[in-house]
């Protein structure tokens, strides 16, 4: 409180001061300051005073005086007569009742009032002390549960047997969202105010109290968007009103278009498995992204992929979307988001690969180009319903990029016969079809300590509409669970260890109708049975496949042992031409191994238990 | 083969006596119940005397069999007829090449068989065989897929090189005893046939077709049990025509197979329905998530939920 330092030098001003500063403090009832000279010439200052006191009290009560004018001293004329001093005294009394009435009540808990109480109790007569006391305890707790602005202004009716804290809580009396530049210059900014405003939790609304984690949560809620680069959230007291909060929101848009392009080599394994290049020329991406269109977060994608830039003709991938959000409009809490695209794209068919005793089965690449729209709806944060229609013109070919209409067999003499199974429904290696897709994703993951843990159901629909080639009616359906159980409960927060982790998932795909072999469900790979290549279990009408790991903390990443099965449950034969068989895959299998995760990348040892072989590989991304 | 003439089975002069006295009484039986022609279709692996016993049963040289050439490409049908009925045997390749089942083989049988009925099939293989292992398995499967489990009650067993001496310590009888029961056992897992069924009790006839075969008396061929075996065979063919089951007609349907794309179609929309339902279900478990979901104290603070009590 004393502001006076040893071998300070001041003024006589400055020590007036400091004794005016220490009587008007509210804490002392006198204070007297003398100041001795000692023979060296420095002085020696004594302070005293007597602390203010009052009677000790019973009770304790918190009222919330934001937005109310500040209560003014009122000085005692000293020349009243005793009568009228006791009628001021009664007078200010009812005026302090009633300022406690308006007084809105505070968000203190139950425990807090009782230990406040019970330090009242324990003290007997109230001093400036205990009402420091008091405060630190009060304030601490409004800090501590996030009310960042919330700070005790006064103490009233002292001198009775209730003691009253004046707090003021931090209400928002005005919400600014700002656009910036780069430099931090205010500017008008594209996005519309309803998209930012949308993202707010009510907390941070005008009328509540502002607390910080509602602040992050608005960071988080807005970051999500995608539209800034920086975004900050900031309380300011509000001048125009006693104990206002002004919530700032100052947002740096990001670009609203930008263009890409990429180039790539290819390393794949050459001669005597040294790596080479594919090829000399490279292949590459160019996209391009107009974003945040009108200012409603609507956007408009599109990238070109070539595997060879010099001469594109060859192997073309491309995509074009458009993003429409807030399809109910801006202002209403569902949140639907529109989305249409027209694609082409050329991929490895697994259903033409083989088993472990082929070597060499010549490739049937299967290209899919064609229109979808659809809607998804965002039930909650992670948890969405999408449904739609696809319209799309599938071709087959080899690889010498003629159409294929069967894939090809290898003769028991070593002749080559193109009479394998039939690549499409049509037998025309183009198919056109129409169908309608629906997904439901009930995702209730969350991280603890960085372990992902919860559970995570997929249910996805293809209908055929009998629209197509051959009038094409199916209905192709899978289901996914996938449930991270947590092991050991442990306490949660930055730097401590995540808890070890169980993994179940079983994933059950089915079919009814016309299927053709592309369509086909495909067992075996890194994302189906691990140890096993892309479709080198089989390819059927349904499969079942299941995988369970284990996932135990160790230092500051985590290592897993895992178990896995793929089963084509019979209906290989249900595939016409049973490519399973043709190209000797045993319809089933199981795998099982070790790893680690190194980062973003996953080491990990699987044996075939089919072959009983076992081989290390690395992979990028999460398994499940 | 209607209008083709079918030549005459002349090769049945050529058994002893005894034998063709036999073997015009079968076929006597059969012309009692009005059955007038059989189509005996003869399949197993590659070398095992499939090419051998359709000549030993016809009496000619009708197919060409040599011990180190590798066999007929190609299925064929011999047809004699003797006595107003018609014998029709159909010789196969061998199901097996390179360590796998031959499925070209299968579709070149399937392919030549259309519209034609088998009455009974003989899968041969070797007496003198000791080990039965998946390959057999995977042949008795691709049988069974290709004709129907049906098939099995219309087959016998043939087991040839029946003339042999069997390892020491086993008799004739039980080593027989011990490679039926191996095959049965795998054309059983193979053909996914219960225990109750017919073809459990499916005969199982042993053979030599070389010209060491020892002669009884008669000068019929023998066996080292004694028995007379190229009439046997033939009864025990005529018994499972005769044992009341049907014989497989080879139809464009029994080719192609029941097509999977058009099976249970109609239930699409019932499917349909309740995906649609189910999917009701998983949007409401999921408004019970958002309702379930613990909020933090500053949110229950906010909304009067807190109670006072943090």
């Amino acid at each position: 409180m004393v502001s006076l330092r040893p071998n300070g030098v001041y003024t006589k001003a400055q020590l007036q001061k400091e004794l005016e500063t220490l009587a008007t403090c509210g804490m002392f009832e006198r204070v007297d300051l003398e100041g001795k000279t000692n023979p060296d010439g420095s002085i020696k200052v004594t302070i005293s005073f007597l602390e203010s006191t009052w009677q000790s009290a019973e009770k304790f009560r918190c009222i919330n005086v934001g937005l109310m004018p500040q209560t003014k001293p009122v000085e005692m004329d000293p020349d009243m007569t005793d009568k009228e001093k006791l009628d001021f005294f009664i007078s200010q009394e009812k005026d302090y009742r009633r300022r406690i009435d308006r007084a809105r009540p505070c968000l203190l808990p139950t425990p807090i009032y009782r230990d406040v109480m019970k330090m009242l109790s324990d003290q007997g007569k109230v001093t400036a002390r205990s009402l420091q006391k008091i405060r630190d305890t009060v304030q601490k707790w409004y800090h501590d549960e996030g009310y960042a602005c919330a700070q005790v202004v006064n103490f009233g009716n002292l001198n009775t047997k209730e003691v009253v804290c004046e707090v003021v809580e931090g209400d928002i009396t005005q919400l600014l969202i700002q656009f910036q530049d780069k430099l931090g210059n205010v500017v008008e900014g594209n996005t519309q105010f309803p998209v930012v405003w949308r993202e707010l939790p009510k907390q941070l609304r005008v009328g509540h109290v502002f607390n910080i984690e509602a602040g992050k949560q608005a960071l988080r809620n807005i970051n999500s968007l995608g539209l800034f680069s920086n975004i900050e959230v900031n309380p300011r007291p509000d001048e125009k009103s006693e104990g206002g909060i002004i919530v700032e929101i100052k947002l740096k848009e990001l670009d609203q278009k930008s263009a890409e392009v990429s180039t790539e080599w290819s390393i794949v394994p050459g001669r005597q498995g040294h790596p080479t290049l594919a090829s000399i020329q490279p292949g590459g991406t160019v996209s391009f992204e107009h974003r945040n269109i009108k200012g409603l977060n609507r956007s408009f994608l599109g990238s070109v992929t070539t595997s060879n830039f010099f001469n594109p003709q060859d192997d073309l991938a491309f995509k074009f979307e458009y993003v429409h959000p807030y399809i109910d409009g801006v202002y209403s809490p569902k949140n639907r988001t529109f989305r249409t695209s027209c694609f082409n794209s050329r991929k490895l068919s697994p259903v033409f690969t083989g088993g472990p005793g082929l070597d060499e089965v010549p490739p049937i690449w299967v290209d899919r180009s064609g229109v979808k729209a659809n809607i998804t709806e965002n039930l909650t944060r992670q948890s969405k319903l999408t449904y739609g229609l696809v319209v799309e013109e599938i071709t087959t070919r080899d690889e010498s990029s003629h159409i294929a209409i069967a894939g090809q067999r290898v003769l028991p003499n070593g002749g080559i016969s193109a009479d394998g199974p039939p690549t499409t429904l049509s037998d025309t290696g183009i198919d056109r079809v129409a169908f309608l897709q629906a997904n439901i994703t009930r995702d209730n993951t969350k991280f603890v300590n960085g372990a992902i843990v919860g559970d995570r159901n997929v249910f996805q629909v293809d209908q055929g509409l009998g629209i197509g080639s051959k009038n094409p009616l199916f209905n192709r359906h899978q289901l996914t669970l996938t449930r991270f159980l947590q092991l050991k409960n442990v306490e949660e927060g930055a730097g401590k260890p995540p808890p070890p982790v169980l993994v179940l998932h079983g994933h059950y795909g089915g079919c009814v109708g016309d299927l053709p072999s592309y369509d086909a469900f495909t067992l075996g790979g890194p994302y189906s049975v691990r140890g096993y290549n892309m479709g080198e279990l089989g390819a059927a009408r349904s499969i079942l496949e299941l995988a369970a790991e284990l996932r135990i903390p160790i230092k500051n990443t985590h290592a897993y042992i895992f178990a896995e099965h793929g089963n084509d449950l019979g209906t290989s034969k249900d595939l016409k031409g049973n490519p399973t068989e043709v190209y000797r895959r045993m319809g089933q299998g199981s795998s099982y191994g070790a790893g680690v995760k190194l980062g973003l990348v996953r080491a990990e040892y699987a044996v075939d238990h089919n072959s009983g072989t076992g081989a290390i590989f690395f992979r990028f991304g999460e398994r499940f | 083969m209607a209008g083709q003439i079918v030549r005459e089975w002349s090769g049945i002069q050529q058994f002893p006596l005894a034998t063709q006295t036999k073997l015009l009484e079968y076929l006597g039986t059969l012309k009692q119940e009005n059955v007038d022609s059989l189509t005996i279709l003869v399949m197993g692996k590659g070398g095992v005397g499939k090419s051998s016993t359709v000549n030993s049963v016809i009496g000619e040289r009708v197919v060409a069999v040599s011990a180190f050439q590798s066999e007929a490409s190609r299925p064929v049908m011999i047809s004699r007829s003797r006595a107003g009925f018609t014998l029709n045997i159909v010789d196969t390749p061998g199901l097996v090449e390179g360590g796998y089942v031959n499925d070209r083989a299968i579709d070149m049988i399937k392919s030549f068989l259309l519209d034609k009925t088998i009455d009974v099939l003989l899968y041969v293989d070797r007496l003198d065989a000791y080990r039965v292992d998946t390959l057999d398995r995977q042949i008795i499967k691709a049988i069974t897929d290709s004709f129907g489990k049906e098939i099995w009650n219309r087959a016998a067993i043939v087991l040839t090189h029946a003339q042999l001496s069997p390892p020491d310590g086993l008799s004739y009888e039980d080593f027989f005893s011990k490679r039926s029961e191996a095959l049965l056992k795998v054309v059983r897992l193979g053909g996914r046939i219960k225990k109750q069924d017919l073809a459990f009790s499916m005969p199982v006839i042993l053979v030599e077709n070389s010209g060491r075969c020892n002669k009884n008396e008669s000068g019929e061929k023998v066996l080292p049990n004694g028995i007379s075996w190229i009439p046997k065979l033939v009864k025990t063919i005529i018994d499972v025509v005769s044992n009341g089951s049907n014989g497989i007609l080879v139809d464009k349907k029994l080719i192609e197979g029941p097509n999977p794309n058009e099976q249970h179609k109609w239930w699409i929309p019932l499917i349909a329905a309740a995906q649609y339902l189910l999917v009701q279900k998983i949007r409401g478990l999921i408004k019970d998530d958002i309702a379930k979901e613990s909020k933090a104290a500053w949110e229950l603070r906010d909304i009067g939920a807190a109670k006072r009590k943090f």
